[in-house]
């Protein structure tokens, strides 16, 4: 699914965000990914959807070679992978039903397919009854949990989640988390960067820790 | 569950302002921008309309709907005996087409046609009119051409109607206003393709968020600019159709005016060019604020 080959990454401004990162990650594995402020988390995320492109060594993301890859195909990875944020980022003018649907319209779904989907999706979350809501109507762990539904509406093969508990109290979080091990059951890659170490003792997974653009260890948590 | 570390921003949205379509989906919303956007570019297309109106309305009035300039010499009955020498020299005139000789019959009809339904008697009126030679000039004009032939009119014996080459100066002028029209439509079209950028390259920081987001979801360039070039389109062929829809009162106060000269100003000639031509300028404007649209990878 992804394999990571002597991986660095430096900014334009000289920083080296990460260094020789040697790592695979199979299919249908539940990875936390942890580590200090600036440990380079968001970095290596980032580059998982060709955001950012690594400044040497080799990256593969289901078989797409992030360096050399064309726009052309960046896009289409990006198409098979699904982004949770930690600030969600729903846009706040569009009903639950056309964030969620977003990325099926991107891919070109029919409209008449879009509504049974969408509310199964949103069935899956528990929120099936704020189909046609605003996010500002929703407490904040409702928001994350849309946010989950628009990530996996197009049963992507990988979900890459960037501290999605981060805002959230603990028992929020737990319920956040169990939707996202419930998707890794279903056979979907999680690749979850966060600071919430006391997760990983209920929701047990693989435990990728990074310390100053890194790898420090990766063990099961 | 329902206590949060942080509570959600509260996001204030005119949701009321949306249209919703079926299937779920909204228009845009319809903000002051745009309705700022669309009044300028409408006022802009009517004055364009009022510039290619007036044009029109001065054509009707030189008759120069005429493919040809034509014009007419005249020879009164006692120089009759110049006529064939007249003809032939004209002929000879560089820039004369051709000429043809108005016959007594060809003079009954005009004269039945100028009277009328009045009950004067045509036929006998007719045989008062001087013999004409109708004159057909070629195509561009040649510059001396019509001093030429008032030239050779006036040794012959002959007479040219005066008030056909006023008309045909005026003509000439018109062709100048033309040209000043073309080069005034093409600046207001800049300018309102201008104002249309301007306007949606506004919605399109509103909306950088989606924008972001769909090409994380790995939309197409083409898709993420679809609908602000279709934004564009509307907006001009919407503002297209409230110029030519201003058009009409000015029309109806006119009519007693152009009925005056002879004129009659069409208003539904006007439809179509303000509704595609504002949609091409909306078009236009909204490919220069799509030319560029950054999107930073990184997130804020």
């Amino acid at each position: 699914m992804i394999h990571m080959s002597n991986l660095m990454m430096r900014y334009q401004t000289g920083k080296v965000a990460l260094s020789g990162l040697n790592m695979d990650i199979p299919q249908g594995s539940f990875v936390y990914l942890i580590g200090e402020s600036g440990a380079g988390k968001s970095t290596l995320l980032k580059m998982m959807y060709g955001g950012l492109r690594p400044t040497s060594g080799q990256l593969k993301v289901q078989d797409t070679t992030i360096r050399g890859a064309t726009e052309g195909q960046v896009r289409e990875l990006r198409q098979r992978i699904g982004i949770i944020f930690q600030g969600n980022r729903l846009l706040a003018s569009r009903t639950i039903f056309e964030n969620v649907a977003m990325p099926l319209r991107v891919q070109g779904w029919d409209a008449v397919r879009l509504l049974p989907r969408v509310k199964k999706v949103l069935a899956f979350v528990g929120l099936e009854d704020r189909l046609w809501s605003y996010p500002e109507t929703l407490s904040g762990g409702e928001q994350q949990r849309i946010a989950i539904a628009r990530a996996m509406i197009s049963n992507p093969p990988l979900i890459l989640a960037d501290e999605p508990t981060g805002n959230l109290d603990d028992d929020t979080a737990r319920h956040v988390l169990d939707l996202l091990m419930s998707l890794n059951k279903l056979g979907t890659t999680v690749l979850m960067a966060t600071h919430d170490l006391h997760l990983l003792t209920s929701h047990p997974g693989l435990v990728v820790q990074l310390h100053q653009g890194s790898l420090v260890t990766g063990k099961k948590a | 569950m329902k206590s949060l570390k942080r509570s959600a921003p509260k996001l204030k949205h005119n949701h009321q302002t949306s249209m919703r379509l079926p299937g779920g989906w909204q228009l845009p919303p319809f903000g002051v921008h745009q309705v700022l956007a669309l009044v300028i570019v409408a006022v802009a297309l009517w004055s364009v309309a009022l510039i290619w109106l007036a044009l029109q309305g001065g054509q009707q009035w030189v008759g120069s709907w005429q493919e040809q300039v034509k014009v007419h010499v005249y020879v009164d009955e006692k120089n009759q005996t110049s006529l064939e020498a007249l003809q032939n020299r004209l002929s000879h005139i560089e820039g004369v087409q051709s000429l043809h000789l108005i016959s007594d019959a060809e003079a009954q009809r005009w004269m039945e046609k100028w009277l009328g339904g009045s009950n004067l008697n045509a036929e006998g009126l007719s045989k008062h009119l001087p013999d004409s030679i109708e004159i057909t000039l070629h195509e561009p004009r040649v510059a001396t051409v019509l001093s030429e032939i008032q030239d050779v009119a006036e040794r012959n014996y002959g007479m040219i109607n005066e008030d056909e080459l006023k008309l045909v100066e005026a003509g000439d002028v018109l062709g100048t206003v033309q040209s000043l029209a073309w080069f005034a439509t093409l600046i207001l079209a800049l300018a309102m393709a201008l104002i249309v950028s301007n306007t949606l390259r506004m919605i399109l920081l509103a909306r950088a968020d989606e924008v972001y987001l769909m090409r994380l979801m790995g939309a197409k360039e083409w898709f993420v600019r679809l609908p602000f070039v279709l934004e564009g389109l509307a907006l001009g062929a919407g503002a297209g159709f409230l110029a030519w829809f201003l058009l009409w009162p000015l029309l109806w106060f006119s009519s007693g005016w152009q009925d005056s000269l002879g004129i009659a100003l069409s208003g539904w000639s006007m439809l179509l060019p303000l509704i595609i031509g504002g949609a091409l300028v909306g078009g236009m404007g909204a490919l220069i604020a799509t030319a560029n649209i950054v999107s930073p990878e990184t997130e804020s």
